[in-house]
Parts: C-alpha cells; sequence; structure tokens
C-alpha cells in the first residue's frame, strides 16, 4: 500500500515535528521564510561559521571576501600579520567597501567619498572632515570587526553575542580529525578554487556532501575501491560530524587507463579519507593526496553557493604539489569524476522534497524516540543529531513535547 | 616556491597575451598556405565541438596526440591569481579515456544538451612543429525543462601539430570566464 498524505499541503515547515526522531519534515528545504528565520538564529546567532583559512591570503594586504547570510565580510591580513575580519562595508554611509572576492591591496578606498582605511581596519583618510559633525573623531570611525577565532588557520566568525568559546564548540571529537585533514598543521598552501551554485537548500547540501560514497558513486566501485575496515563515523551533540576511513590503495582492474591519477604519493593510505562536516554548513575533506575545503554560503531557502578551496602543504616537494594538482583537479567536487553525483543529488532532493510528508533515515535506525550517538560507518543516523541540533536551535517541538 | 612557478612549470602556452600576438599574413605550414592553414584549424574546431555537441564521446580523445597531450579546463579567475588549481586535468589520452568511460558508466547527472559556438580564431603564432591559436568558446545548455542558459564562456588556448596529415590537439586549455559552474561539469568543453 502506498503512504497517503492527510492534510492539505502547504509547503510551510510545521511547528511540531514528529515524534519518531528519523523523520525530517520535508518542508524545511523549499520554505522562504524558515530561511529568514535560520538567517537570525543560526547564521547571525550563537554559532560559529567557517569563512575561510589563513592559507587563502598569505601575504600581508591579501584579503578575500565572504557573505555569512546577506551580511558581506571582509577578511584582511595586515602588515602585523595579523588576520582580521571586517563588516565589508565603509563606515560613513555604509557603502560595500570591497567587491573583488580576492587579492591584495595596500589600503581599502571607499569610492564613494574616498574614506580610506588601512589593512587593519583604521580610518587613516577622510576627506572635508573639518565640515564633518561636532561629534566626528577620525579614530571612532575605523572598519566595525566581526569576532573570530581560528583553529589551525581556519577563519571562524560569529555575530552571536552567547556563542561558545571555539574550543568549546569545537569538542573533542572534531579536532583530532581536522587535524589529520589539515596535513597535521594547517601549514597549507592555496592551489586554487572550484565555484559552484547549487539549487539546492543549504541543509540538503550539507546533509548530502559527507559520506555516502559506498551507494552513490559508481566509480568507486568501478575502481574496486574498498574502504578498509577500521574507520567510524562520530557526532557531536551541537552538529558536528567526522567520519575517518582507511583506504586500500586501488587493484586496477581495467576500469582505468591511467592509474596514476588514483595514488597515494604523500599521505598514508590508513589516513586515506577525513571528512569534517560542520554544523550548519561547511564541509571539509581529505581523501587520497586531496586537500578540500569547501567554503558553503547558504544564499537563499533554494540556492548554496560552495567554493571549493584545494591545497598543498607547506612542506610538499615540486612532485607532491604536481601530483595533489591532478588529483584535485579531477576527482571531488563539482568536476570530479568520481563524486560529481553529490551535485545531481543536492538539487533532486531539493525537488523532490517540495512534497507532503517526510525525509526518512533508515539505515542505521535502532530507536525511534532516542537521538542515536554510536552509529556505524555507513549508517545513515549520523545525520540525526545534527537535525536534532538544528530542531532545538530553530525552537521547533516535537509531538508530545511540551 | 611562489605559486607563478607552479603555473610556468605546467603549460606550455605562454599567458602573455594581454597584446596579442599575430601570426605574419603569409606563412607557409607543412605545405599549407596562410589561408589553408586558417581553414584548416577552423575545420579542426568545428569538428571538435560537433564531437561534444552531437555526444560522439567516444571519439572526443582523438581529437588530441596520442602522446603527452594536456587537456585542461582552468577558470580565468585561478590563472589571474597565479593558481593552478583545474577544473579538469588531463595529461595523459588514457586520462580523456577515463573521463569519458566515467560519464557514461559511473555518473549520475541530469542529462542535457550543449552547444558551442567558436569565433573569432586566431592564429598567434606559427612555429616549424606547432601553432598557437586562440578562439573564442560560448557553451549553451539547454536543460530538460527546455530552457537554455549560458554554462561557460571563454577562450580557447591551443596548440595544434600536424601528424599523419592531420591536424591534432596536443595541447587545449580552456580558459573559462565563468568560474560559477551551474551545479556541475560533466562534458568536455
Ligand atoms: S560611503 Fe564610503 S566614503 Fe562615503
Ligand atoms: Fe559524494
Amino acid at each position: 500500500m502506498s503512504s497517503q498524505c492527510s492534510d492539505n499541503y502547504t509547503g510551510k515547515a510545521p511547528a511540531v515535528w514528529p515524534a519518531k526522531v528519523n523523520q525530517i519534515p520535508k518542508e524545511v528545504f523549499g520554505d522562504e521564510a524558515l530561511f529568514e528565520e535560520e538567517l537570525k538564529k543560526i547564521f547571525y546567532g550563537d554559532c560559529w561559521h567557517v569563512v575561510g583559512h589563513f592559507a587563502e591570503i598569505p601575504n600581508a594586504g591579501d584579503f578575500k571576501t565572504f557573505d555569512l547570510g546577506r551580511v558581506p565580510l571582509l577578511i584582511s591580513r595586515g602588515k602585523d600579520n595579523q588576520v582580521r575580519v571586517f563588516f565589508n562595508s565603509c563606515t560613513h554611509r555604509g557603502n560595500q567597501l570591497e567587491v573583488a572576492t580576492s587579492g591584495n591591496r595596500k589600503e581599502f578606498e571607499c569610492p564613494y567619498h574616498r574614506w580610506l582605511f588601512s589593512l587593519e581596519g583604521a580610518l587613516t583618510a577622510c576627506p572635508g572632515s573639518k565640515e564633518f559633525a561636532p561629534d566626528f573623531k577620525q579614530e571612532n570611525f575605523g572598519l566595525m570587526e566581526v569576532k573570530s577565532a581560528q583553529f589551525m588557520g581556519i577563519i571562524f566568525v560569529t555575530m552571536g553575542k552567547n556563542t561558545p568559546p571555539l574550543t568549546e564548540w569545537l569538542g573533542e571529537i572534531v579536532p583530532p580529525t581536522l587535524s589529520t585533514l589539515l596535513g597535521g598543521d594547517g601549514r597549507l598552501k592555496l592551489l586554487g578554487y572550484q565555484k559552484v551554485r547549487y539549487d539546492s537548500n543549504w541543509k540538503g547540501y550539507n546533509d548530502n556532501d559527507g559520506y555516502h560514497a559506498p551507494m552513490l558513486h559508481t566509480a568507486f566501485r568501478l575502481l574496486n575501491w574498498q574502504g578498509g575496515t577500521t574507520g567510524f563515523q562520530r557526532m557531536t551533540k551541537n552538529g558536528h560530524v567526522v567520519f575517518e576511513a582507511e583506504l586500500k590503495a586501488i587493484q586496477n582492474n581495467g576500469f582505468v587507463n591511467d592509474p596514476s591519477l588514483v595514488e597515494f604519493k604523500g599521505s598514508d593510505p590508513a589516513k586515506g579519507s577525513r571528512i569534517v562536516q560542520f554544523f550548519p554548513a561547511t564541509v571539509m575533506v581529505k581523501h587520497l593526496d586531496i586537500i578540500n575545503l569547501r567554503f558553503a554560503m547558504a544564499r537563499s531557502h533554494d540556492v548554496t553557493e560552495v567554493h571549493y578551496a584545494y591545497f598543498a602543504h607547506e612542506d610538499d616537494d615540486e612532485a607532491m604539489i604536481q601530483h595533489r594538482i591532478r588529483q584535485s583537479s579531477n576527482l571531488l567536487g563539482p568536476c570530479g569524476m568520481i563524486s560529481m553525483e553529490d551535485a545531481a543529488i543536492f538539487q533532486r532532493i531539493h525537488i523532490g522534497n517540495q512534497t507532503p510528508g517526510f525525509a526518512e533515515f533508515q539505515k542505521g535506525v535502532t530507536s525511534l524516540s532516542e537521538i542515536p550517538m554510536d552509529v556505524k560507518q555507513n549508517d545513515e543516523t549520523g545525520n540525526l543529531p545534527r537535525w536534532e541540533h538544528y530542531r532545538k536551535v530553530m525552537g521547533f517541538k516535537r509531538e508530545g513535547e511540551k | 616556491m611562489s605559486s607563478s612557478s607552479l603555473l610556468s612549470s605546467q603549460s606550455a602556452i605562454s599567458h602573455k597575451d594581454k597584446v596579442a600576438a599575430l601570426a605574419p599574413d603569409n606563412f607557409t605550414w607543412h605545405g599549407y598556405s596562410a589561408l589553408e592553414t586558417q581553414w584548416r584549424v577552423e575545420r579542426l574546431l568545428s569538428r571538435y565541438v560537433a564531437c561534444i555537441d552531437d555526444d560522439a564521446l567516444e571519439h572526443w580523445p582523438e581529437f588530441f596526440v596520442a602522446e603527452g597531450c594536456r587537456y585542461e579546463i582552468i577558470t580565468r579567475e585561478n590563472v589571474e591569481r597565479g593558481m593552478p588549481l583545474a577544473l579538469v586535468f588531463c595529461n595523459s589520452q588514457g586520462m580523456l579515456v577515463d573521463r569519458i568511460v566515467s560519464l557514461r558508466e559511473a555518473n549520475i547527472y541530469p542529462q542535457r544538451w550543449y552547444r558551442h559556438i567558436v569565433s573569432n580564431v586566431l592564429i598567434q603564432a606559427v612555429a616549424e612543429d606547432h601553432l598557437e591559436v586562440h578562439s573564442h568558446y560560448v557553451v549553451l545548455q539547454t536543460r530538460r525543462n527546455g530552457q537554455t542558459s549560458i554554462f561557460s564562456a571563454g577562450k580557447y588556448k591551443d596548440r595544434i601539430v600536424f601528424q599523419n596529415g592531420e591536424l591534432k590537439f596536443a595541447e587545449k586549455r580552456v580558459v573559462g570566464d565563468t568560474h560559477s559552474i551551474d551545479t556541475l561539469l560533466v562534458s568536455p568543453i
């Protein structure tokens, strides 16, 4: 028998979620008004958000811009070598200060009335200030800084008033995996970007850009690419998920004409695959010799933009760099021959969930009332603590809950 | 190591195209006049894009030399910032074949049609063993809902050689102005 929808479908996310913890109301993916609430409670709320890595702006004067929700940020490395995150907005009339996505500057000049800001954010010139308001003081008009913190060069920001310290927010599970993923110490060298626009809600993106290789990616199977048995999946109560998996070197079964592409050159196959999925949106991956940080921007309820940044390690020799470039340019991400399915899936999840009912989690579900914190490597249930955290942050109740 | 040396160690094609170099009006290349060479180059490009748009991708690797070919799709943003990462980067014909096998047998993606428009074909340099040719391309994409959009616009920077009576790509560098990919890139450009 087919399942039936009893109520009228409204497309609006329900305020009360089912008692069963493995059911997610599908409307959360397509509800435009809900996105506005998410901006307030998550993106502008008491969460840390990944906006970049130090290696993207290695030299004094290097900058990049980033949007946190609709808030434009300017991330700058000062002459003092400090990385600071500012609101990308002139302190005069609020003009967007920097329009490039990245580059190098001696200072930031607002084109409107030529206010000039140093790399460290100070207002250094403002023509005609003799005629400014009586209380105007140049030193009070530096760029507004956003609260930031870093872990091995990953830059996190928060606009919340009650965000816990970063170390607390990361918890104990995330740092060890993250550190292996970042080459042990985060001393990375930027190789470049692949930038993609997904017609997908950010939750659909984050929920699916992690570990699902054995099912989805035929190329893995065609390559006869078996993961080891020592892997695991662990979650934190505040919505992060980490994966560790061994990757056996490939047995060439004739599927690939040029197997050199899928070799390990630098890293230990036992540390072959590492994934960190941060709450709410960012995913980081190490696979073979690829180091890939995926800076995600929730643009609207139905668009997510992701900048896939790829890195080498500072200690790499020339041959290793070339190998990383080759792997990074071919295997993962939206053009990668072994995982481009992800992109197609994000969009289909988004379209398919504009229907009544629930997105169901099944594999690994052992209880309908308890959020599982101990799951197997390929269980779907690793996503449930994140959904539970999301539900709580957003203030949705469960059936039967007061 | 500076990132510009990363780049130059990779590609044989010069990046100094701010001022367009130009081959002389009159030259002969493997017995062909300048005019006939131009015509043969344009025919190669037309056949190349027809191969992709008509979904004859199994023949796509044949447009490249068997030994030591190089095919790359890279964004102009990465190039201008001296970053070597590409969207697709193959430096053996085996890799070209692997891309097509993967596309046919492994990858899941929504069916879509591509339509390449190539123009402004300019022979920039003529050497005994190769031509350096730049041209502009636009790839239109028609999705299943029937709507057509511009998927990618950019420039082909090709190194073309004469082999067994035919013109082949020794190197094809696709530099895309478009650096925001619409969902995914599965087909060659
Ligand atoms: S708004 Fe920037 S100088 Fe006036
Ligand atoms: Fe995947």
